[in-house]
């Protein structure tokens, strides 16, 4: 294979050209209720040449290896037709063309854990949750995929690349008439399937919390000071820094390069961010990135003050600064653009959760998330589970918090870090560009922020 | 080859349904002023529903040629699977046609990058300091689904689409105005200037910045806003959350739940409307329905598995790609247009908001009618028209009380947000939350 695409990449007739092929294996499982509604095998097959002509790309997808010579073609004649018309340039930062090989390190491979172990696994989970007093339904799933990329270039790189990846994410559901109550408990790993082993405290608290979470008042809206648990803030830092980050979002908008400036103040002292492929086991692990750049860790902002950005080669190449393996891609049928791995706040100098209550008034402690979205300058996150915080307190459970703010001033309002830093993976993934879900990871200490609006009553 | 393989398979399993699909497609894109990306691609796929023992086993490969392997494994899941409790689709023709447009199997890159380059010689023309994005693509697939119940039918479709942006990026200020629209048939190139041209306009005026203080006012909806006002209700007659009594609206068809001004269509054939089809993705043909008459519940979105959970009868609404298995789903949603002109609606939204973007909605509640989000472009409207944009406001509503009880008026004019075709509502009493 690498001495048939080498060559095919190196002839292709482009300045740079890249063929990179998918043979991936997946395995699903999805209960709703007490079914088990979906059992699944698949196997996703299909390659893409991507091609680099006068500065301007061409981009194929297929799934017929067989006509990978056409494809080529089509490829550099896209390229072609755009480097006629287009006005703006595209530059690849140089780098070391790799040769290397990835094989897969497991502990516990889950292709080795029969279907029927996995079914009576996660179904008594799901079961457990349905048995708790006041759940009314629940839904749980679970996947594992192997992957296969072999990845070379017109330069001479060759990657061949063995991934696993894995994820779990069950919810409880709590009905009442008109008021719905919800709370959830996932997993994920690259490297370990004993990870989803022994979790039943997991489910019954999500149970438990469904059912709290159903009785519980609508928060008031309006600006509080809030307390974010490591789940929701790594949610945070992902949505509201993260995707700010990425490379994409800068190179080619100077105002962006005015707002990023490096060596810029973004936050207090003990303010640390940064993002990795190298936590190996987390599913942001990743030893290349797919245009075969080493992954490495990348820090963001280093004591409060902006000090890098996500990189691909083109984008890197466009600011004249280093890439950074950040490179991905969802599968075959997309390029590669600027996405995150593990993206993480350090731990800071103030204790507990307990030493980050003490302060506070009136405020909202927030857990968990469902999520979140951000268009760079806004974001909003609705909390998995919610409590109150009086003089200094948790007080009453709350629902239905959604938090709203703008990245900058948040930042900035981050009054405490804790140093209890903590990663927890689930099912669940990225979403850009029409790329959804790439597996990365979040991690972060409790962080307590200050002035943040909450939609509410 | 086709044949060979069903009669091989219907030895095998005690029921099936085959699902395999092919595509072609084109795509220009212009991001931050410049074109960044022409992707063509092909894909193809077959998907398996295998009965097996009275349970339901399902594979997918994206390899057309492994067909035989995709059925081994959907055999080998079997065992594991649900009970086959309903049955798959038996023979039936759809007595309708669907347009298919044979240009957009003949897309041509040049002429498409030129359009692009249009596109952003519009925007700054308008706005010289936005940023241009522009992606304009289609393509042509093909469908077909068998199963051992008799039914085959096969439908080719044809789509086209466009999305115009304006964007802007200072701290404080972050900005992006866009229009976009997908359909069946081949889009000219002036709607897709025009929408260039109105994205371009719409910058202009959100870059003027209006004061604005939380709390209670008249909201006017944009249709692209609405749309997330309407997903507590997509939830809640999604036949999953019915089947499992998740929603709220089991117990409550025939019922009237809303202002009787609203009146919600399924439609899978709307002539522009992207999604839809003559078949759904189980091979039962689509009809019309109603889902919300005059604020009635009139309609539930069933798949044959949750039309049989529930005792209904199959409303052919099942979505789903050649690679998973069928959720129940709406093809193009037509929300009845209102007696209203927007023109006056604007009038007596004085001194409240015209909201045209929400973000981070779909983390909320929605079985609970709950839409939570930042109101990431909303204007504040004075005088009948829209003034300027606020900033750093959330709003937190229930849909289910909003559009029950609070409709001031619906807009006479619609227009397509995706696959919903919806016009302009203005409700009172709600609350927002501003920083």
């Amino acid at each position: 294979m690498k001495e048939q695409l080498i060559p095919l990449a190196a002839k292709a007739g482009a300045d740079y050209c890249e063929i990179r092929l998918e043979d991936s294996w997946q395995t699903s499982l999805a209960y709703q209720g007490p079914d088990l509604e979906n059992v699944q095998e698949s196997h996703i097959y299909g390659g893409n040449v991507r091609a680099l002509v006068n500065g301007c790309w061409g981009f194929v997808t297929f799934n017929n290896l067989d006509q990978i010579e056409a494809r080529v073609r089509e490829a550099v004649a896209n390229a072609r037709a755009a480097s006629k018309l287009a006005s703006d340039r595209s530059i690849l930062a140089q780098v070391k063309p790799t040769q290397s090989e990835v094989k897969l390190d497991l502990k516990l491979d889950p292709r080795k854990v029969p279907l029927k172990e996995k079914i009576d696994l996660f179904g008594a989970y799901n079961q457990r949750m349905l048995a708790a007093k006041g759940v009314t339904s629940t839904n749980l799933r679970y996947f594992d995929k192997f992957s296969r990329t072999r990845f070379a270039s017109s330069e001479g790189a060759w990657l061949d690349r063995e991934e696993m990846d894995m994820g779990m994410g069950g919810s409880a559901i709590a009905r009442q008439g008109e008021v719905t109550g919800r709370a959830s408990a996932s997993e994920g790993s690259r490297t370990d399937f004993s990870v989803f082993r022994n979790l039943n405290a997991r489910f019954d608290d999500a149970a438990r919390t469904a059912v709290e979470s159903m009785n519980a008042p609508v928060v008031k809206g309006g600006a509080y000071t809030v307390i974010c648990d490591p789940h929701l803030a790594g949610v945070f830092v992902h949505e509201a820094f993260g995707h700010l980050s990425e490379g994409d979002n800068v190179a080619d908008d100077a105002r962006m390069q005015e707002v990023l400036k490096l060596g810029r103040r973004f936050g207090e002292n003990y303010l640390n961010i940064w993002d990795t492929g190298q936590d190996k086991g987390l599913r942001g692990y990743l030893a290349f990135d797919d245009e075969g750049v080493p992954t490495e860790k990348t820090m963001l902002i280093e004591n409060g003050v902006l000090v890098g950005r996500l990189h691909s080669r083109e984008t890197a190449g466009r600011m004249k600064e280093r890439p950074t393996g950040n490179a991905r891609a969802i599968s075959y049928r997309f390029p590669p653009i600027p996405r995150m791995r593990n993206t993480c706040i350090g731990n800071g100098p103030h204790g507990k959760l307990e030493d980050l209550l003490r302060d506070v008034k009136l405020g909202v402690y927030a857990l968990d998330a469902y999520g979140g979205q951000t268009n760079g300058e806004l974001f909003t996150f609705t909390a998995g589970q919610a409590f109150m915080i009086r003089d200094g307190k948790l007080a009453e459970r709350v629902r239905d918090v959604t938090l709203s703010g703008n990245v900058f001033d948040t930042l900035r309002n981050i009054t405490g870090i804790a140093g209890d830093y903590h990663v927890q993976d689930g099912a669940g993934g990225c979403g850009k560009g029409g790329q959804m879900p790439l597996p990365v990871s979040h991690g972060s200490p409790h962080i307590r922020i200050k002035d943040v609006v909450i939609g509410g009553q | 080859m086709v044949g060979d393989f069903t009669r091989q398979l219907s030895k095998r399993a005690d029921a099936f349904e085959t699902f395999s699909a092919t595509g072609e497609s084109l795509r220009v894109q212009f991001e931050n002023d410049r074109l960044t990306e022409i992707r063509q691609g092909e894909s193809s796929g077959v998907g398996i529903r295998a009965v097996k023992q009275g349970k339901i086993g399902f594979s997918y490969s994206s390899k057309a040629d492994e067909i035989d392997d995709t059925a081994e494994a959907a055999l080998r899941m079997a065992p594991f699977g649900k009970p086959y409790a309903f049955q798959f689709a038996g023979e039936a023709r759809s007595p309708h046609t669907r347009v298919f447009d044979e240009r957009c199997s003949k897309l041509d890159v040049e002429k498409m990058v030129r359009l692009g380059t249009r596109v952003r010689e519009v925007i700054k023309s308008v706005a010289p300091e936005a940023m241009a994005e522009c992606t304009v693509g289609g393509g042509v697939s093909s469908s077909r689904i068998v199963t051992s119940n008799g039914q085959e039918c096969h439908e080719r479709e044809s789509e086209y689409g466009y999305m115009v942006a304006a964007k802007f990026a200072e701290e404080g200020n972050f900005l992006s105005t866009y229009r976009y629209r997908g359909g069946n048939q081949y889009i000219g190139d002036d709607e897709v200037l025009a929408a260039a041209r109105e994205a371009a306009e719409e910058f202009r005026l959100a870059r003027t910045v209006a004061p604005f203080a939380a709390g209670t006012c008249r909201v006017l909806f944009a249709p692209t806003a609405l749309s997330d006002i309407l997903m507590p209700i997509g939830a809640s007659v999604n036949g999953i959350n019915i089947a499992r009594k998740t929603s709220r609206f089991v117990e409550a068809m025939g019922q009237k739940l809303f202002d009787e001004r609203l009146t919600l269509l399924d439609d899978p054939w709307h002539e522009q409307g992207p999604a839809g089809g003559l078949y759904d993705g189980e091979g039962v043909v689509t009809r019309q329905r109603a889902i919300i008459e005059k604020g009635v519940l009139k309609g539930f979105l069933h798949t044959l598995s949750t039309a049989q959970m529930c005792g209904h009868q199959p409303t052919g609404n099942a979505a789903r790609a050649v690679s998973s298995q069928p959720m129940p789903g709406a093809h193009n949603t037509v929300m009845a247009a209102g007696n209203d002109a927007l023109a006056d609606l604007y009038k007596q939204a004085e001194g409240g908001l015209c909201i045209s973007q929400l973000l981070g909605t779909f983390t909320s509640n929605f079985l609970a009618g709950q839409v939570s989000g930042n109101i990431s472009l909303g204007y504040l409207v004075k005088e009948g028209r829209r003034v300027g944009r606020v900033k750093n406001c959330a709003l937190n509503v229930n849909s289910f009380d909003l559009l029950k009880s609070r409709i001031v008026g619906i807009s006479r004019e619609r227009e397509w947000v995706g696959s919903e075709y919806l016009p302009w509502l203005l409700v009172e009493g709600v609350t927002i939350s501003a920083r």
